[in-house]
């Protein structure tokens, strides 16, 4: 009788497998909070529908994510959602997939002729509110701080828009800044390069622009160590995410304002598009005419933290 | 027999390991996905060839990955900056020689253990890689003819398949055939012995050393032509993969030694178990679970070995 129940307990399952839609997931970086964002909201759509997900992590490794987009080919997925891939150094892996017939998605990664299209955020844009808002906090002028971080294509985007802006308020001026360079241990990077810039200024900036949310956490801390109030320093950032939206909140935390920037719903976008280009036959045209699907940023302060948190 | 366990017994796991999935993993016996699956062996398995030179002359190189992405970016950068690109190749595998040469003689001549020494130049390698890049990849620019080293085939068979078999087939001639190869491994077995023989044992820990450095200037050349980009820390992942294919390649063939018959099957196994837990649907995180008990077995393994043939 248990053999019989097991054996068709098998039967099913493997029925089912055989039929499910099956997706391959991979995030650059698995331990980097966003692309973890990413490819657990795909993962969680994606079961949510009763596709059959595999979620791979490259370590922010290049020829890792090579390997594990070529694996998932040979494994024969359905579809392929990458998560902050880099379409020029994996194009050839991208043309494979293509030659193969599986309708890939990136997310947060650029666009890609081999891609159906890149689910993104306008980095420009995004860099361009947070710039301003920190501008605007302090009046147009001051001496500011800057933690940037060159290794990534958005945050270096973030970067370089800030610079323009403030080639136009040149009341406002850089008193020091500092690049993160190591990916492993950036929190202690940040930490050494912030701190060391802090004590060189003593005091003398009005307002602090970190290139991600996660480099802001470390600064908030560390100002907040000095004995710093919410409004001594405006401390703005970008990513979005509970942590970030919590800190906006708490009245003994000194970060201002994120920008945030929606990776579940990205992950839920990419999944639904898949769905609807490699399960019900529709063209890609119908999701988006472009190489993009664009998704709205949205600046988050004290003034409307509040429709986010415990979202 | 169990003298044949003793010296097969890794390999002959390695072989189970591969029925289990051609039966089990989708896709996997498949042509494609075999030759899949040695291209992606090609990179780990240059890398660990060079590592085992350094360790059969006892010392440790835990400086190659660095090495070897700093090799990348200024290949990269060279081509980028319009240099032609068979001077950038000789460039890269210049400085991959340097760096083992400098390895080397700071250990011989200023006695400074290996250990020591290779973190140091790890550390030296990945500030030099960020100087020259700022953390920003190269991308985008790339020759043909250069593009071809990494990704064209012949026959059907991936050159890089190619590069692997001729570096790993001249390191087996060197390390077994040759005088010079007899001569590093006599000074990682009895040093003094060997230098009272008349070997010049600190000559032989600079090859050993160089070597590595050699391939790691192979492999940055191979990994940029491939991937078509440069980025400082790309070869970041294969540190803990090479020395896992070494430890896992001294289990076997010549139990205890290092010996590049077996670092070679070593890196086969672990580029076999990547794609094979891929294509089995295995969550990512059980990849580095299998790579780190892989380490533990295999050290566990050649240090019985080692203490037996002690006894």
């Amino acid at each position: 009788m248990f053999r019989t129940c097991a054996a068709a307990a098998v039967a099913i399952v493997t029925a089912f497998s055989a039929n499910a839609f099956e997706v391959g997931v991979v995030a650059f970086q698995m331990s980097s909070e966003t692309h973890a964002r990413v490819a657990n909201a795909v993962e969680a759509a994606a079961k949510e529908k009763g596709w059959d997900v595999t979620v791979l992590n490259s370590n922010g490794a290049l020829p890792t994510h090579a390997e594990q987009i070529e694996n998932l080919i040979q494994r024969g997925v359905d579809g392929i959602i990458l998560a902050m891939s880099k379409p020029v150094e994996f194009d050839a892996q991208f043309a494979e997939a293509k030659e193969a017939g599986i309708p890939l998605i990136t997310v947060m990664s650029g666009a890609s002729p081999n891609a159906l299209f890149d689910v993104q955020v306008n980095e420009y844009s995004v860099g361009a509110q947070a710039a301003l808002y920190l501008l605007g906090e302090i009046g147009y002028e001051g001496k500011i701080l800057t933690e940037r971080f060159e290794s990534n294509v958005g945050t270096r985007i973030r970067g370089k828009v800030l610079d323009v802006v403030l080639s136009e308020n040149t009341a406002v001026t850089v008193a020091g800044s500092h690049s993160m360079a190591r990916t492993s241990s950036w929190r202690d990077d940040v930490r050494a390069g912030m701190q060391a810039l802090m004590l060189q200024n003593a005091g003398d900036y009005k307002g602090i622009w970190a290139s991600f949310d996660g480099q802001a956490f470390v600064i908030d801390d560390l100002l907040a160590a000095e004995g710093k109030q919410k409004g001594d320093v405006a401390l703005v950032s970008i990513d979005g995410g509970q942590e970030a939206f919590r800190r906006i909140a708490d009245p003994a935390s000194l970060l201002q304002a994120t920008v945030a920037i929606p990776f579940e719903q990205m992950g839920r976008a990419a999944v639904d598009a898949m769905e609807k280009i490699a399960v019900e036959g529709q063209p890609k045209e119908a999701i988006t005419a472009g190489p993009y699907l664009y998704q709205d940023a949205v600046l988050v302060d004290a003034s409307n933290v509040d429709q986010f948190l415990g979202e | 027999m169990k003298a044949v366990i003793g010296k097969y017994g890794t390999a002959l796991a390695g072989l189970a390991v591969l029925i289990v999935l051609v039966i089990f993993a989708r896709n996997f016996a498949s042509v494609a996905n075999l030759t899949n699956v040695l291209k992606q062996t090609s990179f780990l398995a240059i890398l660990a060839v060079g590592f085992t030179f350094a360790l059969i002359t006892s010392e440790l190189d835990l400086s190659f990955a660095n090495i070897c992405s700093l090799a990348a970016v200024v290949c990269g950068g060279m081509i980028h900056g319009g240099i032609a690109w068979p001077l950038a190749v000789l460039a890269a595998l210049a400085v991959g020689t340097a760096g083992g040469l400098l390895n080397g003689l700071i250990v011989t001549r200023a006695k400074v253990p290996s250990l020591i020494t290779t973190l140091g130049t790890a550390s030296v390698a990945n500030g030099i890689a960020f100087m020259l890049t700022g953390g920003v990849a190269f991308v985008g620019r790339w020759d043909a003819g250069f593009l071809a080293l990494g990704r064209s085939s012949i026959a059907g068979v991936p050159v890089l398949i190619f590069f692997m078999a001729a570096v790993v087939a001249l390191g087996w001639l060197v390390s077994r055939q040759t005088r010079m190869g007899r001569h590093m491994q006599a000074t990682g077995e009895a040093e003094e012995a060997a230098r009272r023989a008349g070997i010049a044992t600190r000559r032989m820990k600079v090859i050993g050393l160089s070597l590595s450095g050699i391939t790691a200037g192979i492999a940055a050349v191979l990994l940029v032509a491939s991937l078509s980009s440069a980025a400082p820390q790309m070869a970041g992942d294969y540190l803990l993969n090479g020395i896992a294919a070494v430890l896992l390649g001294m289990t076997m063939y010549d139990p205890g030694r290092p010996n590049i018959a077996g670092t070679f099957t070593g890196a086969l196994i672990i580029a076999v178990l990547g794609n094979g837990l891929v294509l089995l649907g295995a969550p990512y995180y059980l990849q580095d679970i299998v790579l780190g008990v892989i380490v533990i077995g295999s050290v566990s393994l050649s240090a019985s070995v080692l203490k037996k043939a002690a006894l």
